[in-house]
């Protein structure tokens, strides 16, 4: 019998096995967490022994800034849970919440600070590092920093930074930069991120700023391209608000529109998939309807002063005869653009039928409270901006803004100031470096005169000399190596660049590095972080360490205070009485003292005890034609216009302008970089998207639900569930129509090859094609997820783990000239057979 | 003594896979031996296309088929722990009858080629018996429920989070994850769950809020012509596996 025998096997096993358990218990077995096998229990090992300790925490897997309880136990993390406590999290987590033992544990962490021994850099070189310690890793940056502002070039180094948390991180880097002598401290990465559809609300309602929502009282949502649930932002907050809104009463109506299949449209009520690139063509249309339906919140935007509806298709109006009350250009906006923008225009555009244009509008408009909402899919294209207006323009026609079950903007928390002023510490060398040079990303300049930041043009700038060539960059939860369009041309350009890396884990920028300075996880830090846009009213959380570092690393707020330190002169005074990231923090928490949290959080102990700090409510609402604020017990307090343009909408009229004020101050540019004649630049108005890559085929590359932050590619977990819509079997495909599958020839399961032009030269990348008749033909998927060639062992597995490669490689480095969000969504692609 | 059952909300669910991942480093299991999966089918094609999912833990059916076929009788339903179906992994002789007689797909044998490679037990081998020891592991380990990480050859499930579920207070009707008295006695899926697609109760209290749930909007079981009697309810639209058909190539 071989099942006795097999029975018998293993009995044997386990004694044997758990003999050596016992004998191995002091050594490194105690350490990985396993009791002792008891000689009584000898054939399975008893429950762990000992109290588990709940440290406050925030996830770090995207920005959504979820609060976590993480469960300890003899000082080894072993669950993860949402924080009932937090606001965001409510005692939840969305899928990657709970991977984030793996990345404390991850086998691939660098486990200290070292430096480059091998001074060729490539994909193919071995950076050779060797362990230092952290003074020496600090000194050498600092001699190189110093030795940079004697020859008057400290401009020369520059800070890239991905996701900051808050004061005790990226917060620091505008003194740094100020105290040291450089523009460049810090280079954001927003310009690769979603910074158009800030840049939209900048153009129409006056905020720098993406919106908070009120989504529990909302009654109609228009989801234009913001995966909501998948990595819309907060993806946990958003799912529960989703459960909410199928349940009440009424139903929350959802209506999507998206380039491709995913569970968002899938889960809605309605779904189209659009032409890439055209969503501000269906929001004219949809704007179109509301206006010559007579659809419009008229207590918002205003009417003709008799009631008569005069916007009829075609028809210009009279200015003089429609009184506008929050609003700024509706009778230029109709009549220079939205007269001829009929549904029937738009379905040329979009492929979406004018028959449910139609319809929508006449929902969205009707069923109020409505939000239209958006993100990186409209605005990740030449004509972005312009998209997202249109987009936002709708919140406007239904009088959303500031409404309940509305949007609105962000509130920040109540802190306390830091002990020491940046000010006070300038010397004259940093002093005469304030304005001298502009950014190496030239962002703010007459080059990009609208854009916040423009990390992705640092490669080219820097290797073209021009306006200078970088000496050193330190680089901050970033990884442009891949992650940026073009990426190869940061391979190239980083050659030559003394690179210090600050990641836990290896990847393609820190084989470039000459030091690596690795940070903290996040389970081991300490650090605040005040919310994303969530529902308005403020609120900071704080990541308390739950071990101790499992390796030998440091804060990030702790290595620039230590290279502060050790610049020449007054800098280091500054530094040395900044202290530490807990000083800063003290000092930050003390602004609780004045104004305690609704939990009760009033200074640094009961911060770290809660994990947040916040305080309900938003200060200020419409409605029914007025702007009120909170008067401590309600909305009593009536605001007068320069009230809501000072608190509210600080565009140039004080309204929401459909004839933006924004842009009309760079007419000029606009006309010379978008062909759009000056005196239109203002008008919300339809602009064609430019596509990349010469070939047939729209290519999108969108994040998944288990995107952890860039990590997930090495995550194990991750892998095994990297569905939907086609992976789940530790990769991702590529997913293609049928039709246009087979016209190639084609199978299911092939290895194909995507091709397009980037910067003249035809670039490759290959993955497996899996056959999807959801998706539209002319479009491709393909999840930004894999690619990587250094980021851990599971990342870089070869065989029949073979993963796709990096989507990035065939996208053009062309931005939207007003925003300047990189266009990661409009390339079109070649596809064959490999 | 209760009846746990389970209530999966398919109007709410979102296809997050929350509950395949708190499963997952709740008890230990390895990348792909999903306790708790989440199945995607795609129908249709564009534009009308559908998508939908299905969330599928162990059912605990009241008349187990793998208890049936069991040889060793390691596979046991357990009426005094709320009519959960266990695996002793010291009588589990790892045959898979089980694994082929339960109509729902939701039993492991996790000792064969590793979903995602290289193979994670390569990282962090075995000791003590386990199959593999991560440096994160629950505290809570049982064998003869088929809690913790498993010894090499032995078939694990789903034991609707035995360990946490057990020390909930007598005599409770339902394991509400919102309340902060019972959130720790919750099984991980249901805890984690952001849409509150899932809800635990007692099958046998009629004042349940599971029974609540499954009156107002006709529970359904899975595949209940078989007999087997799920304590898994699913609500809403969509509680149905379409037929298997091989991809079109």
């Amino acid at each position: 019998m071989n099942i006795l025998q097999t029975l018998i096997t293993r009995r044997r096993f386990l004694q044997a096995t758990s003999a050596a358990g016992a004998a191995t218990a002091m050594g490194y077995g105690a350490l990985r967490g396993l009791a002792p096998v008891r000689e009584s229990a000898a054939q399975e090992p008893a429950s762990m022994e000992g109290e588990t300790r709940i440290t406050k925490n925030i996830c770090h897997q995207c920005p959504a800034r979820c609060g976590i309880d993480v469960y300890t136990r003899n000082g080894r993390v072993h669950a993860i849970y949402g924080d009932t406590g937090n606001p965001i999290a409510n005692g939840k987590l969305c899928p990657k919440g709970h991977l984030g033992t793996y990345l404390l544990y991850d086998p691939d962490r660098f486990e200290g600070p070292m430096k480059r021994t091998n001074p060729n850099k490539g994909r193919n070189e071995d950076p050779e590092f060797v362990p230092i310690t952290w003074e020496e890793a600090f000194d050498i940056v600092a001699e190189r920093l110093n030795r940079l502002r004697e020859n008057g070039e400290s401009h020369r180094f520059a800070h890239f930074y991905g996701r900051g948390w808050g004061s005790s991180d990226a917060g620091m880097y505008g003194d740094f930069g100020k105290l040291y002598g450089t523009p460049n401290s810090a280079i954001g990465h927003a310009s690769i991120c979603a910074e158009g559809s800030k840049r939209a609300k900048e153009a129409t309602d006056g905020n720098n700023s993406y919106n908070a929502y009120d989504y529990r009282n909302c009654n109609y949502i228009l989801n234009f391209g913001a995966s909501f649930l998948e990595a819309f932002r907060p993806y946990n907050y958003l799912m529960q608000m989703w459960g909410h809104m199928r349940v009440k009463s009424p139903q929350t109506r959802i209506t999507s529109i998206d380039v491709r299949m995913n569970p968002t449209m899938a889960a809605s009520d309605r779904y189209h998939m659009i032409k890439p690139g055209t969503d501000g063509a269906m929001a004219l249309a949809i704007a179109h309807v509301i206006l010559t339906e007579g659809l419009w919140d008229k207590e918002f935007v205003g009417d003709f002063e008799d009631g008569e509806n005069r916007f009829r298709t075609g028809e210009t109006i009279d200015a003089d005869v429609f009184e506008e009350r929050w609003t700024h250009g509706i009778a230029d906006w109709w009549n220079e653009e939205l007269k001829d923008r009929t549904p029937e225009w738009a379905e040329e555009i979009t492929t979406i039928p004018a028959s449910d244009m139609q319809r929508i509008a006449r929902e969205f408009a009707t069923t109020k409270p409505a939000i239209a909402l958006m993100e990186r899919g409209p605005t990740a294209h030449f004509n972005g901006t312009y998209n997202g207006m249109a987009i936002h323009a709708l919140n406007a026609l239904a009088g959303s803004m500031f409404a309940e079950g509305g949007l609105f903007y962000q509130m920040g928390p109540s802190y306390g100031p830091l002990p020491v002023s940046a000010d006070d510490y300038m010397d004259d060398y940093a002093k005469d470096m304030e304005g001298k040079h502009p950014r190496i990303d030239m962002a703010g300049t007459d080059k990009w005169p609208m854009a916040g930041t423009m990390m992705q043009e640092t490669a080219k700038h820097h290797l073209a000399g021009d306006p200078y060539k970088l000496d050193t960059a330190m680089f901050f939860v970033t990884n442009p190596i891949w992650s940026a369009p073009d990426p190869i041309l940061w391979e190239e350009a980083l050659k030559d660049v003394f690179i210090i890396d600050t990641s836990p884990y290896p990847g393609e920028t820190a084989m470039y590095a000459d030091i690596i300075m690795p940070e903290h996880t996040y389970l081991e830090r300490l650090q605040d972080s005040p919310t994303y846009p969530f529902e308005g009213w403020p609120m900071s959380a704080l990541r308390v360490p739950a071990v101790d570092p499992v390796y030998d690393t440091k804060h990030f707020g702790d290595m620039l205070i230590e290279i502060g330190k050790r610049i020449d002169g007054p800098m280091s005074e500054y530094y040395a009485e900044l202290g530490d990231v807990e000083n800063m923090l003290r000092h930050r928490a003390a602004g609780f003292a004045d104004d305690p949290g609704d939990n009760g959080v009033n200074d640094f102990e009961s911060w770290k005890e809660k994990g947040v700090w916040y305080k309900k409510p938003y200060h200020w609402r419409y409605w029914r034609g007025q702007f009120w604020e909170w008067d401590g017990d309600d909305y009593t307090i009536e605001m007068s216009e320069p009230e809501v343009k000072d608190k509210l909408m600080p565009t140039g009229s004080g309204k929401f302008e459909f004839k933006s004020s924004f842009l009309e101050e760079h007419a000029g540019y606009i006309a010379e970089e978008m062909g759009i004649p000056e005196d239109k630049a203002g008008i919300i108005q339809w602009v064609e998207p430019r596509h990349t890559g010469g070939g047939d085929l729209h290519f999108v590359t969108p994040k998944l639900p288990l995107k952890a932050e860039g990590r997930s590619a090495n995550l194990p977990q991750a892998q095994a569930y990297m569905q939907p819509i086609v992976g789940g079997q530790g990769t991702v495909f590529l997913e293609v129509h049928p039709r246009t599958a087979h016209e190639r020839g084609i199978s299911d399961g092939d290895t194909v090859r995507l091709s397009a032009q980037v910067r003249g030269e035809q670039k490759s990348i290959t993955a497996v094609a899996r056959l999807m008749p959801s998706h539209r033909p002319d479009t491709l998927v393909l999840p930004h997820e894999y690619g990587h060639w250094a980021q851990g062992r599971w990342a870089t597995a070869n065989g029949r783990h073979a993963k796709p490669g990096n989507s990035g490689e065939l996208t053009e480095n062309l931005s939207d000239p007003i925003s300047g969000l990189a266009s990661y969504y409009t390339s079109k692609v070649t596809l064959e057979r490999a | 003594m209760a009846k746990w059952g389970m209530v999966i909300d398919l109007d709410k669910c979102t296809g997050c896979q929350a509950c395949t991942t708190a499963c997952a480093m709740e008890n230990d299991t390895l990348p792909g031996e999903s306790w708790q999966d989440v199945l995607f089918y795609n129908e249709g094609e564009y534009p009308s296309a559908q998508m939908k999912w299905l969330p599928r833990p162990c059912m605990q059916c009241e008349d187990p088929s793998c208890v049936h076929v069991c040889p060793t009788r390691a596979t046991y339903k357990d009426e005094d722990a709320g009519g959960i179906v266990f695996v002793d992994w010291n009588k589990c002789i790892g045959c898979k009858y089980c694994m082929i007689a339960c109509p729902y797909g939701v039993r492991f044998f996790a000792d064969e080629q590793p979903l995602v490679e290289p193979d994670i037990r390569d990282t962090y081998p075995g000791e003590n018996g386990q199959m593999w020891s991560p440096p994160y592991q629950n505290p809570e380990q049982d064998w003869r429920r088929g809690i913790g990480i498993q010894p090499k050859g032995v078939v694990s499930k789903c034991t609707f989070c035995y360990h946490k579920v057990s020390k909930a207070p007598e005599g409770v009707a339902d394991l509400d994850e919102d309340d902060p008295e019972l959130k720790e006695y919750v099984p991980a899926c249901v805890r984690t769950c952001a849409p509150k697609a899932r809800f635990f109760g007692d099958l046998d209290n009629p004042e349940s809020n599971v029974n609540r749930l499954i009156a107002d909007k006709k529970g359904a079981r899975l595949l209940d012509h078989t007999g087997n009697r799920p304590q898994v309810y699913y609500l809403g639209a969509g509680a149905s596996i379409p037929a298997f058909r091989p991809r079109e190539s």
